[in-house]
């Protein structure tokens, strides 16, 4: 699978976190506590923080259909009937969710340093370190309450600045030295990068500062250029996903997507370039939609693998919505309602799986599970 | 027709048997070629070859040193005589070899002409009795035996040649083969023309081969005329009226001169031979064409990339004129004087650099045509129009105002000339194509177009500059992609951090400026290429550290424009954007390369005359056509990438081109023949 010995047991114990391998009956799991907590910690990876992405991109869409709007069509009107008390809970859900996780990541962090080294180290795991802060940014373009424009200008730079950090570890690795090669490292998941940037660039917006939108959209799509062509080119040497994160795949669904709504902020309306860009995202989505195949071998066992069905539908529909208020038509009207009601099914459904499986998950019954269990049940 | 005859000339019968075996191997995959390339690089020999081969036979079978078992054949010609033993070096049946294009039955030795130092062909014992109508048989000096042989039906391997291998075959095979295996083509060999009368030959000299150490040719040849062959009208002439005369005085092995002068190198030898970020410094295993231990003439030490200085004054002359002239700098007073003398300077510089390189071009045009194909110099050719260009960019006030447009015509065409030339290679370019020679320093023939549209659009043009710079984005997005990717193909890319990354900023930052004058705004598009350019900056500058340990080149002072570039786009941004971060940001980055500048012109005064190396042998031109060594390659793998994985993955990407495919894995299995002989010997 990984021909560099370095990595190849990181890639086995991620591979192996995301699949079969919490099937194995642990009969100590009860009397030992503490080793219980250990093992949570141990099969706590940062592949769970797709919980709260999705999630958090869930409220951003509810956000977006909530919120006034100057499209005058009948189905949009309709949508704007759902409660804000809703989207408030699902908000608060969602921040929950990313401080516990965040925390528990945070734990890992103090207790298991080395397997989140290994975890940077490897070329699927370090992505996904840019997911809590993409979480968080989506919150704060998404949040229900009116506080001073200072307190999320602050907290924009305290979630910005790890992501710049990340791109400049993980581009000029990528153009300069040989260590990690992009076209062997480049996966799917890379695109999380991409997508970091173009969130905060929408952030950015919120916050006021078009040329810091503009600088990170423009970091962020050069590479998604080069990212884009190079996962295309499918390389022979490239080290491919293991079958359980083939979700992962939906990911080349979000960027388009992301990258609309992001220029679409940038330029103060949806145009042609955003609405070319949402086309792609839909030609992406209907393409591996159109393939179930793909996906049917990871669909046999719950693996957290699954959250990453949710958050770029979530994306795309949230697009959707925008692309719907430009494009004025009941067409579009239509995708958007049909996009929307995808990605909450999905949601809730994922949530179900979850809720039923969390024991799988986590391969214990202690207290942070527990809560993990009600929080995902409530939502 | 020819047929061959190889004289195996072989100590033990083993070795003999497997030897043949490969010949053998050789003859197949080479019978395809047919007769053609023989008969048309030599046909002149064809004829000499035939009269008087049995002969030229006898002569090398009656060296008597030639063998270790030599004492007890003393006269191997009376022994061996050729009409005595059937099949041996004749052809049955055939009256003359012309007469019958196809025959049947061939006869294979092993042509083992040359000796090994110090034996004469005078001391051989002369020809007796030999005397034969119908033996037709060509003695191979080394070369490989696939080209010249028509399709046989019958391969007849003689048990006689088998005792008389030997040991030069190794001399033989490094010192030709692998040349001739990669040029697909043969170069004559020295076959003395007195032979081709047999009557004449008893009375007939041996030439001289004594007096030429086959090991190394070349160094005889350097003893005399050291650097002649890079000289533009070298002895090329001469040897050629000499060729016509038909005097025997080219038995100085002609092939090193002649095959440099007359082949453009291809780029697999310039990836063989050199190595390091800038392909510049010689592998061990190769040895160069001019001694290294000594000063070369001071022209040939002149590389095109002294260009770079021209670069580097020229664009600080453009970042004092808009300091001085910016909006958004005017609090620093700064005068347009220091433009001026800049400016002044830098035409000093340029005139200065263009002369010397003329002169090279007049001197030594050979040495100019390897740099020209050498996969990164080539791409320095760029660095004298966009100097030109720097100039009318940076041109003071009190100079001109307004430049003829004229100019901007004048200055694009060459450019335009090189990019059709280069980009072209890339696309359709057989062995340059962008995946194999993509370098940092390939940004040099992209920036042209954005330098010339920026100049064009400041004069007032509107449809060239859009031209230069759609043709500029379509290549610039190309290479921005292939060189982030790494592919494995791609040998000449840094493994490490090198000052030739810097590159890397100046395309964007210059693609910036270029819009916002076409544009006429500082739009959206002007500053996504702008941030794009910043970005990469500072992600070289934040590993700025690790840019250490490297040789000093004067190609260095390529690498500062960059910067300069990127400071101007930051002025420029800061007239937009005026406010105390950008204004810091423009004064930090123009200082960092106003400083970088002058560190680069003390080091370059340091080493030109303190330690006297700024023009060190220029070994990327003088690499010699022929490997040494010849080495087992796939496709040229990384040196440290030789995992069986890795070479699944070339030939995949082998696959995907059949031609090239079968040309690789033809010209492997020889290159595998020849390090087998090579382990015998």
């Amino acid at each position: 699978m990984d021909p560099k010995p370095t990595e190849s047991p990181i890639h086995a114990s991620l591979a192996v976190d995301e699949s079969n391998s919490m099937i194995r009956v642990h009969e100590d799991q009860a009397t030992e506590q503490p080793s219980t907590a250990w093992r949570i910690l141990t099969n706590f990876h940062g592949g769970f923080f797709r919980i709260c992405l999705s999630l958090s991109s869930q409220a951003v869409l509810w956000k977006t259909l909530i919120q006034p709007t100057d499209d005058h069509h009948a189905l949009r009107h309709a949508l704007r009937v759902l409660p804000n008390a809703a989207f408030t809970l699902l908000w608060s859900i969602a921040l929950v969710m990313l401080a516990l996780l965040s925390s528990l990541y945070a734990l890992k962090c103090l207790f298991q340093f080395e397997k989140v080294k290994a975890e940077f180290l490897h070329h699927v795991g370090v992505h996904y370190l840019f997911v809590p802060w993409m979480s968080s940014l989506l919150l704060l373009q998404s949040t229900p309450f009116t506080e001073s424009r200072n307190a999320g200008q602050i907290m924009w730079w305290v979630f910005v600045i790890p992501i710049i950090t990340l791109d400049v570890k993980i581009y000029g690795q990528w153009f300069t030295k040989g260590k990690r090669l992009l076209s062997k490292a480049a996966n799917p998941t890379s695109q999380l990068s991409v997508m970091a940037n173009l969130v905060g660039a929408r952030a950015a917006i919120y916050m006021g500062w078009k040329e810091l939108a503009l600088c990170l959209f423009s970091t962020g799509m050069a590479h998604y250029l080069v990212l884009f062509v190079t996962l295309y080119q499918r390389l022979p040497g490239s080290n491919g996903l293991p079958v359980m994160l083939r979700p992962v795949f939906f990911l080349f669904i979000a960027t388009p997507s992301m990258a609309s709504l992001a220029w679409g902020s940038i330029n103060g309306s949806f145009d042609t370039a955003s609405k070319m860009l949402f086309s792609l995202s839909l030609f992406l989505f209907l393409s591996l939609a159109s393939r179930p195949t793909l996906f049917i071998k990871s669909m046999r066992r719950f693996s957290v693998a699954w959250w990453a069905y949710s958050f770029p539908i979530t994306i795309l529909a949230v697009a959707s919505v925008d692309y719907a208020r430009a494009a004025k038509g009941g067409a579009a009207h239509a995708l958007m309602l049909l996009l929307t009601l995808v990605s909450v099914l999905v949601c809730f459904a994922l949530v179900a799986f979850t809720a039923l499986n969390v024991h799988k998950l986590f391969l214990g019954t202690n207290n942070l599970a527990g809560n993990v269990s009600s929080n995902t049940a409530t939502a | 027709m020819s047929d061959r005859a190889f004289i195996c000339k072989q100590n033990h019968a083993i070795e003999a048997r497997s030897f043949v075996a490969i010949s053998q191997n050789r003859l197949a995959s080479a019978l395809k070629k047919g007769p053609e390339s023989y008969q048309h690089s030599e046909p002149h020999k064809t004829r000499a070859v035939s009269h008087c081969l049995a002969h030229w036979l006898s002569m090398e079978i009656g060296d008597s040193r030639g063998f270790t078992n030599t004492e007890a054949l003393p006269s191997l010609i009376e022994i061996v005589s050729m009409n005595q033993v059937a099949g041996f070096d004749t052809i049955e049946g055939n009256d003359s070899f012309s007469d019958h294009p196809q025959p049947k039955i061939y006869q294979f030795f092993c042509g083992e002409a040359e000796t090994t130092a110090g034996r004469s062909w005078g001391d051989a014992d002369q020809p007796k009795g030999c005397h034969r109508v119908h033996s037709v048989s060509i003695s191979m000096l080394p070369s490989p035996l696939g080209h010249y042989l028509p399709s046989p039906e019958t391969v007849i391997l003689n048990d006689h040649g088998q005792n008389l291998y030997s040991r030069e075959v190794e001399n033989a095979s490094s010192a030709s083969e692998p040349a001739v295996n990669m040029h697909a083509k043969f170069y004559s060999q020295p076959i003395p023309k007195g032979i081709t009368n047999v009557e004449d030959s008893k009375s007939m000299q041996f030439p001289h081969h004594q007096e030429v150490p086959l090991r190394n040719p070349r160094n005889n040849r350097m003893r005399d005329t050291r650097f002649d062959s890079f000289k533009t009208r070298s002895g090329k002439i001469e040897r050629q009226l000499s060729r016509l005369r038909g005097k025997p005085v080219e038995l100085v092995p002609e092939s090193k001169s002649t095959q440099l002068e007359n082949e453009a190198l291809p780029v697999d030898r310039y990836f063989d031979a050199l190595e390091g970020p800038e392909l510049d410094t010689l592998r061990p295993s190769e040895e160069p064409v001019f001694p290294e231990d000594r000063k070369w003439p001071f022209l040939l030490r002149y590389p095109v990339s002294s260009f770079g200085i021209c670069l580097g004054t020229s664009s600080q002359a453009i970042l004092w004129k808009t300091l001085a002239t910016s909006l958004s700098m005017k609090f620093l007073h700064l005068s347009l004087t220091i433009n001026l003398v800049l400016w002044c300077i830098s035409v000093a510089v340029v005139a200065l650099v263009a002369t010397i390189y003329s002169l090279k071009i007049i001197v030594y045009f050979e040495a100019v045509r390897r740099e020209y194909y050498h996969p990164v110099r080539v791409n320095f050719f760029f660095a004298p129009w966009i100097a030109l260009l720097f100039l009318a960019l940076g041109v003071p006030s009190a100079v001109t105002d307004r430049l003829p447009t004229a100019l901007w015509y004048a200055l694009m065409a060459p450019i335009f000339c090189l990019e059709l030339k280069i980009y072209g290679q890339w696309m359709s370019g057989g062995q340059r194509r962008l995946s194999k020679v993509a370098n940092p320093s390939n940004h040099l023939a992209i920036v042209g177009n954005f330098v010339g549209a920026l100049l064009g659009a400041s004069m007032g043009l509107k449809e060239g500059p859009i031209f230069f710079f759609a043709v500029g984005l379509a290549h610039y997005t190309v290479l921005f992609v292939t060189l982030y990717q790494r592919l494995p193909t791609n040998e000449t890319l840094p493994k490490e951090l090198h000052p030739v990354f810097f590159l890397f900023v100046a395309a964007p930052s210059v693609a910036s400026l270029a819009w916002a004058k076409i544009h006429g705004s500082f739009d959206y598009g002007s500053r996504i290429a702008y941030f794009i350019a910043l970005f990469l900056y500072f992600s070289l500058a934040v590993r700025v550290n690790f840019f250490r340990g490297f040789r000093f080149s004067i190609a260095w002072w390529a690498y500062t424009f960059p910067m300069t570039g990127a400071a101007i786009a930051t002025i420029r941004y800061a007239n937009e954007v005026t406010n105390i971060f950008t204004r810091t940001l423009a004064i930090i980055l123009s200082s960092v390369s106003s400083l970088t500048v002058l560190a680069l012109l003390l080091t370059t005064i340091v080493h030109a005359f303190v330690l006297r190396d700024l023009f060190p042998n220029d070994i990327a031109i003088a690499i010699s056509n022929t490997p040494l060594k010849p080495r087992r390659r796939w496709f040229h793998l990384r040196p440290d990438s030789s995992d069986a994985k890795q070479i699944e993955n070339y030939l995949k990407f082998l696959s995907a081109d059949p031609k090239k495919a079968e040309s690789s894995v033809k010209s492997d299995g020889d290159d595998i023949e020849s390090s087998s002989i090579n382990g015998r010997g």
